[in-house]
């Protein structure tokens, strides 16, 4: 019995040491918890950053369509008919009578045809999404692309 | 010494979980309450905005691309109620600004804040000038009594300022008959604003938009509304309104209306009338349009045409094969048709005719005889061939039919076929008038009149092509006509003869209905001409409504036609014919 005891005595471990290994698994855990919920909040706040600068970035085309507008406003009212009358005049220039009118031939000259202002039916207009992937899509879906996509070739093919 | 402490561990273990305990329970509570449902709405309404997003109206464009509608950015000025430190600065302000009725806006600016009441909005369509003029103000205001602590100290605070789009149209004057106005809510009313209202306003979207920046969503790509090019000519337009100001001041005419189209594809270049409205200033449609006068007459306002109808009854008459160009007629100053007594404009006798003299001197004797000949059945069919009595279906918002009797109508008697064959006792519109002749400047064939040459929808253009409303006549009659007509203007030595051009055209002064019968005092005078003859590039129609200096058409009319065209060749590139000629040639 003696010699049993003084066998577990002689392999069990001291308690300091037993306190110590718990006092360390503990900060292990702790370590571990403190890890994740770094990456976690250090990921949302990037988010949430990227967020606001959408959410700003909205308001800023919406800014940008407005003033695009104006803009073409603006120039159609500066190059109206009146306008251009007006300047025209002030830099000497006269109507042009019908007999003062000389025209002449000039090879390969094409009348220009009607006003193109978008490209004609049928003609392929890329649809992109106006956010990218990056932006919406959460961990566990970047890393599903990842593991499970094939990965993208490292040379891409070029067609001429 | 571990039991003295283990109660007290108990203890606060037991109060620690009864806490959490008791939070558990009340939240549950909260969860399953009746109020549930009110709470979850709150907690929504502060988490988004339930947005409209309206894409920007369709721009309108002239055949060159220059743009005669646009949007520009204006604001909606309001006050946050919460915010208003004294309505009457706000009042005075925008009274001074903005012009705002100071009543008003005092009114609204001193609604005491509540769960109801947070904003009103004082005004919109506010310049981006008026803007700033405020922000200015109010931020002097701010620098010189900000540190005031005065009850009533002079404030702009609680003002906002919301941007939207709205209509513009640079050319202000130019083509408003033609294009239309769209109001402060953003209807389209007359011409293309209301006839494509749907297509130009584009669809608004609700949309939910988070305001937590970790549920941002990619937003729906709302395309602005589809945008149009007209078949208008910017410069043809100003250059033809010019003209027919000059012509209204010089005749003393009422009103007048000038339409200029391209034959061959039914384009019209340009479409001038009487009164004209800046559009920037829509508002004051009431006091220009006032007593129903039509917003657009070459569409919608009809009348008796006259003496230019009788190209149409000599082109039934020649298709059908009645008369021939040499066909003689003897004028004895009169004729009777239907019991009606038919006279000459001058109730002169000409003697003996042929076709072509009948229309160059312009005889309702000859035109009452030759309808006679075609009879009743054969000319009415002709006239609707022509479309007369009904829609020309031009894609403009207002157009009138007009009216045509035909045998078997209830007011139709036999004596209307001698008066209709000189454009007597028929209702027709310029536009009428404009396409039923493109048949006869188009180798028969009747085109469509049009206004929109291509739609512009997400980047994509989408090109109209002409259409052909019918072949009323033979190409054989329509050159034969053509050359009768460009012939008596010769002969006549018109002045509406355009040197160097050879054009066919037709004089026309019609008496006014009354209800007492026909007035001679006063005439709507017109004159419808074409050419190049031997290629008809532009057709132009002339209608000025009681003129005062004299009340002929070949007087006051047919001057117009000639200074229209005058400019056109020069706009539209067309040489003098003998250098056409020869450049064709070679």
């Amino acid at each position: 019995m003696n010699r049993v005891q003084n066998l577990t005595q002689a392999y069990s471990q001291a308690p300091w040491r037993k306190q110590l290994q718990w006092i360390g698994l503990f900060m292990l855990v702790l370590i571990l918890v403190a890890l994740v919920a770094g990456i976690y909040l250090s990921v949302s706040a990037e988010a949430s950053s990227n967020g606001r600068a959408i959410q700003a970035m909205y308001a800023q085309i919406e800014r940008m369509e407005r003033e695009i507008e104006d803009q073409k406003t603006q120039l159609a009212f500066l190059t109206s008919n009146d306008e251009m009358a007006k300047r025209a005049e002030e830099m000497g220039f006269l109507l042009v009578n019908k007999d003062e009118v000389l025209y002449i031939i000039v090879p390969g000259y094409k009348r220009s045809g009607q006003v193109i202002l978008g490209s004609p039916p049928g003609s392929p207009v890329p649809g992109a999404s106006m956010l990218s992937p990056e932006y919406t899509q959460s961990l566990f879906d970047w890393l599903r692309e990842r593991i499970f996509e094939p990965a993208a070739p490292l040379v891409q093919e070029v067609r001429p | 010494m571990s039991n003295e402490f283990t109660w007290r561990y108990t203890t606060l273990g037991v109060l620690l979980s009864a806490l959490a305990g008791f939070i558990m329970v009340q939240m549950l509570r909260i969860q399953i309450s009746p109020q549930a449902d009110d709470l979850r709405l709150k907690g929504m309404a502060y988490s988004g905005n339930l947005t409209i997003i309206t894409p920007a109206r369709g721009e309108i464009y002239d055949r060159g691309g220059n743009l005669l509608a646009g949007n520009t950015t204006v604001y909606e000025v309001g006050v946050e109620l919460a915010d208003v430190e004294n309505p009457g600065t706000i009042a005075l302000g925008m009274n001074a600004v903005v012009g705002s009725n100071y009543d008003d806006i005092f009114a609204a600016a001193s609604v005491k804040p509540s769960e109801e009441a947070v904003y009103a909005s004082l005004a919109r369509s506010v310049t981006a000038e008026q803007k700033d003029r405020l922000e200015q103000l109010a931020g002097e205001m701010q620098k010189a009594y900000g540190d005031s602590k005065e009850q009533d100290r002079p404030s702009l605070a609680g003002l906002t300022f919301t941007p939207y789009l709205q209509r513009s149209y640079p050319e202000k004057r130019v083509g408003s008959n033609i294009l239309g106005f769209v109001s402060r809510e953003g209807r389209g009313y007359y011409g293309i604003e209301e006839r494509y209202n749907d297509q130009l306003a584009g669809e608004a979207r609700k949309v939910w938009i988070s305001l937590d920046p970790n549920q941002v969503e990619d937003r729906p790509n709302v395309p602005s509304g589809v945008s149009l090019i007209l078949t208008i000519d910017r410069d043809i337009q100003s250059e033809v309104e010019k003209i027919l100001d000059k012509a209204i001041t010089e005749s003393g005419s009422e009103a007048a209306t000038i339409v200029v189209m391209d034959p061959k594809t039914g384009d019209i270049l340009a479409m001038a009338t009487t009164p004209r409205l800046d559009l920037n200033e829509f508002w004051r449609y009431d006091e220009i349009f006032m007593d129903s006068t039509p917003f657009n007459r070459a569409i919608s306002k009809t009348y008796e045409p006259g003496s230019v109808f009788k190209v149409l009854t000599m082109a039934s008459a020649l298709d059908s094969g009645a008369v021939k160009p040499d066909t003689n007629f003897l004028d004895t100053g009169s004729i009777e048709v239907g019991g009606n007594i038919i006279h000459n404009w001058d109730r002169g006798a000409w003697g003996p005719q042929t076709m072509l003299g009948c229309m160059q001197h312009s005889l309702n004797v000859c035109l009452a005889w030759v309808a006679t000949e075609l009879r009743a059945n054969r000319f009415y069919r002709y006239m609707q061939a022509f479309g007369f009595g009904r829609l020309t279906g031009i894609d403009l918002a207002g157009e009138a039919s007009g009216r045509l009797k035909i045998p078997g109508d209830s007011d139709w008697y036999e004596a209307d076929l001698g008066t209709n064959s000189f454009g007597q006792g028929v209702a027709v519109t310029p536009i009428q008038m404009a396409m039923a002749i493109s048949a006869v400047a188009n180798d028969g064939k009747m085109v469509i009149p049009r206004i929109v040459l291509s739609f512009v929808d997400q980047n994509r253009q989408y090109n109209t092509s002409p259409q052909i409303a019918g072949e009323p006549i033979s190409g054989e009659t329509a050159h034969t006509l053509t050359e009768m007509l460009a012939t008596s203007l010769e002969v006549e030595s018109s002045i509406a003869l355009v040197e160097g051009y050879r054009v066919a055209g037709k004089t026309g002064t019609a008496e006014i209905p009354t209800p007492t019968g026909y007035t001679s005092s006063q005439t709507h005078a017109s004159f419808v001409g074409w050419g190049p003859v031997d290629d008809p590039q532009f057709l132009v129609y002339v209608w000025l409504e009681k003129p005062t200096t004299a009340p002929w058409g070949s007087v006051v009319a047919a001057p117009v036609f000639r200074q229209v065209v005058e400019r056109l060749v020069v706009l539209m590139n067309i040489p003098l014919d003998k250098d056409r000629r020869r450049l064709m040639d070679n």
